[in-house]
């Protein structure tokens, strides 16, 4: 399974996140809302300065670009496990 | 439920138990806030909001009743200057615990959303090196020569 991060932030702030945190995963932008407004996670006016960003979710997908497991908090506190994800990912053939 | 202070030739005057139990469990609210960083084993992360907004007002029902007695009762109860004062700090973060908890859940449904067993669109996005990467490429094999069987896209709220 290949974890990918994607959020608003440009390139250059993901880069020095994941060299910050040490991060391994693959980050990628999103600045103008295409991928996340498709995916219909668009949180209007819930970044700083009342810009749009994109609500928590998690999709595991297939192959074959099929969601096999998804996840929508219901509190930005509350995150998933990876065991549930990572339980799910190995029925994955 | 109070302990008793007694002291020569003067009037007994009872700890105002109320108010410590009020303080105590007002702390424990301010700690439970610290427990998402745990990671607690499931269910817990899921009612864990509504602990952070139980906890505080039971904490500040405690502290009522210890004020009002100290108020009501001077000669009995003690605790009117720090038991106000308390009281005061647990109704702040009563109504901090509440504005945290609307802000934290309000996240829009998100209805539209590929849902299980459905087919996501194709994107091609940068990512960290400016470099144009589509989902089809992410699926291919890596330096180890290891092709993922499934991607985790994580979506978050950034500016971090």
């Amino acid at each position: 399974m290949r974890p990918v991060a994607i959020s608003v932030d440009p390139p250059e702030v993901s880069a020095n996140l994941r060299r910050k945190a040490r991060f391994t995963l693959t980050f990628l932008s999103d600045p103008n809302l295409e991928v996340i407004r498709r995916y219909d996670l668009v949180h209007v006016a819930a970044g700083p300065d009342g810009h749009d960003i994109s609500r928590p979710a998690e999709f595991l997908i297939d192959r074959s670009n099929t969601v096999r497991w998804e996840n929508f908090t219901e509190d930005v506190r509350v995150r998933p496990r990876a065991q549930e994800m990572l339980a799910v990912a190995r029925n994955i053939q | 439920m109070a302990d008793t202070q007694t002291a020569p030739g003067t009037q007994r005057r009872r700890i105002n138990s109320a108010l410590w139990y009020g303080f105590l469990i007002t702390l424990l609210g301010i700690a439970a806030e610290f427990l998402y960083f745990l990671r607690p084993p499931e269910p817990i992360p899921h009612i864990l909001p509504w602990i952070n907004l139980a906890v505080p007002v039971v904490g500040v029902i405690f502290l009522f009743i210890g004020v009002w007695r100290a108020f009501g009762q001077p000669a009995v109860y003690t605790g009117k200057i720090w038991g106000s004062a308390v009281t005061v700090l647990a109704l702040l973060l009563l109504a901090g615990n509440v504005v945290l908890f609307r802000h934290t859940r309000d996240v829009p449904r998100s209805a539209g959303a590929p849902q299980v067993g459905q087919r996501v669109p194709e994107f091609i996005l940068p990512d960290s090196s400016a470099q144009p990467t589509s989902l089809a490429q992410l699926f291919a094999a890596s330096a180890d020569g290891s092709q993922p069987k499934a991607v985790l896209l994580v979506f978050y709220r950034g500016y971090w």
